[in-house]
């Protein structure tokens, strides 16, 4: 009960919520992608292998300290993937989601320091539109590209996507310029260290062989664009 | 009576009029005041158009200084607020910071298993 007007007191004098929004950049190894000698994949290039897509939500729930989630997404799409039946359009996302928990403080009345732990829940998916009445053959030619056993899906439905979902940290350090007493622009710097592995794709409910990405172990810098709603 | 009936109503008039004659500030409307006592965050996110026309007639009728201190007073608000830090968000920090040295000095000083051969 002692405790209750202190309580009180933190969450009516810090209700700052802010977004963000700006890029990311790293630098994955997709081997599964670019050393494939089965399927085309689309070229590599700085768009679909080193540029990340950023947005995320902060809520400032203590004396210098917000937590919040962010989300980091490569894409790639690319049209006609020679496949058995088909020329598929194939789409690839990366998404590594972070839960941060960010302290910071402010070095001079502009320029804010913070710091950024964060668990990761990363997921990545793999879309492809083949041509209807062949869809089983076409995805056992793709899936099989990757390695793992010939012909791993027998039955597909509506949503031809495959998915795989794994876990992982970061940390980073951040520099925020402040240009009014909403809006920023922050850089930060840091790495990411994601536990994914191959054989944890999932498809139609069945378990399947995916890519093999190297993608633990990241440097990874972002910049982007700060708002303060409140 | 009829004296005191019409002497109130004259009266009522007079004082309407009054009311009506108050010249209109926009360096006393509520939102500037908000802003000016809790910070420019405080003004909710619909009425901020309103809050910078205001700003502007405030300017414009002379209260540039107000608006000044306005300002100034938000950015030493935050500063003051957040420019040490509290409780358990140094300890935080710290680890940050070791982990992202040791995670960068890992990756230039180390050496990859069997690359000293």
């Amino acid at each position: 009960m002692a405790l209750l007007p202190l309580v009180g007191g933190v969450v009516k004098a810090q209700p700052k919520l802010s977004i963000d929004m700006g890029i990311g950049f790293y630098e994955p190894t997709l081997v599964g992608f670019d050393e494939n000698e089965t399927v085309q994949f689309p070229t590599k290039s700085i768009f679909n292998r080193n540029m990340l897509f950023n947005w995320g939500i902060y809520y400032e729930f203590f004396n210098n300290a917000r937590i919040g989630y962010n989300s980091f997404t490569s894409y790639e799409i690319g049209k006609n993937i020679l496949l058995i039946n088909s020329e598929a359009v194939f789409r690839r996302s990366l998404t590594y989601r972070i839960f941060p928990v960010e302290t910071f403080f402010r070095w001079k009345p502009k320029i804010e320091l913070n710091f950024t732990l964060a668990p990761i829940w990363g997921r990545a998916r793999i879309e492809m539109d083949t041509t209807p009445g062949d869809k089983t053959d076409d995805w056992n030619y793709f899936i099989t590209s990757f390695g793992g056993s010939a012909n791993p899906v027998s039955d597909m439905g509506a949503t031809d996507a495959m998915i795989s979902d794994w876990i992982g940290y970061s940390s980073l350090l951040g520099l925020r310029y402040y240009i009014n007493t909403r809006l920023g622009v922050d850089i930060k710097a840091g790495f990411m260290n994601n536990q994914y592995k191959a054989s944890e794709w999932r498809i139609q409910r069945q378990k399947v062989t995916g890519p093999e990405l190297k993608i633990d172990d990241l440097p990874i810098f972002s910049i982007k664009i700060i708002y303060g709603l409140r | 009576m009829k004296q005191i009936i019409s002497s109130i109503l004259f009266l009522g008039i007079i004082f309407a009029k009054d009311g009506n004659n108050k010249e209109y500030n926009p360096c006393n409307h509520p939102l500037i005041r908000l802003a000016e006592s809790k910070g420019l965050k405080a003004v909710p996110l619909k009425d901020i158009i309103k809050l910078r026309k205001l700003i502007k007639e405030c300017e414009k009728s002379g209260g540039k200084d107000q608006i000044k201190k306005l300002y100034e007073n938000d950015w030493k608000r935050d500063y003051k607020k957040a420019k040490s830090m509290a409780s358990w968000t140094s300890t935080h920090a710290m680890v940050v910071l070791v982990s992202f040295g040791y995670y960068f000095a890992g990756k230039v000083l180390a050496t990859k298993p069997g690359s000293s051969n």
